[in-house]
């Protein structure tokens, strides 16, 4: 089975830990994960400066973490990453910001990223809310 | 077609709950994670309408979710499931749709 993973919530929400935790699983069970998709205040999770307390999981390292060591696809919607901040360094140079912070294995791109992974997959699970 | 409904907000504190259950068709489930899983406090106004949708529509609730917020043994009728036991959820229905 092919699933495309959309989260839509930032990486303190219970809902980023739950789509990371259901990733893992589809990957346990052999399934393929044709691309994870990360829109709204899910883009921090793409965030290399995200700085989570020591006594937490911190959901954002481990998601940079995860589709590096499983080569996905982790796809930004560059329009809600722009918004909040999440620049690769292209980005930033064009806009004149001092910093780029796109964590390395994501991608910046456009929302059709996420129509085309809805019609490549046998599943579109999305993940939002607490 | 078949549609796996997952719910992830209080149903104490919005309209989802109640809008997704009017919604449920024929052969659809339920799957309860985050602070939906609330709805299975027992003697609560939700856990009444989950009594009410009968056999036909099975409840799961993410037992991780469910321990997290203090959930003791779930009602007759409402199967507790890890992460794995919900990606085969997404595999047996044709449709996830999260109320997100």
């Amino acid at each position: 089975m092919k699933f495309a993973i959309a989260l839509f919530a930032p990486p303190h929400s219970p809902a980023a830990r739950r789509a990371l935790r259901f990733a893992e699983a589809s990957l346990q069970a052999g399934h393929q994960i044709v691309r994870l998709f990360f829109y709204q205040d899910g883009v921090h999770s793409a965030s290399a400066n995200v700085v989570c307390p020591q006594d937490e999981l911190d959901v954002a390292a481990a998601w940079t973490r995860f589709i590096q060591e499983k080569q996905l696809d982790g796809v930004v919607c560059i329009a809600a990453g722009l918004r909040r901040g999440v620049l690769d360094a292209a980005e930033a140079s064009r806009y004149g910001r001092p910093a780029a912070n796109l964590a390395a294995g994501w991608e910046l791109s456009g929302l059709g990223q996420l129509h085309e992974a809805a019609q490549q997959a046998d599943r579109l699970v999305c993940f939002g809310g607490n | 077609m078949a549609t796996l409904h997952v719910l992830s907000h209080s149903p104490f504190g919005d309209g989802r709950f109640a809008s997704c259950l009017r919604l449920l068709g024929e052969g659809d489930a339920l799957l309860l994670c985050g602070d939906a899983v609330y709805a299975l406090q027992p003697a609560s106004t939700p856990y009444a309408s989950l009594e009410r949708l009968g056999a036909s529509t099975p409840v799961y609730a993410l037992a991780e979710d469910h321990a997290a917020r203090g959930g003791g043994a779930p009602g007759a009728g409402v199967t507790l499931v890890d992460y794995a036991a919900f990606v085969e959820l997404c595999c047996r229905y044709e449709r996830v749709n999260s109320w997100l």
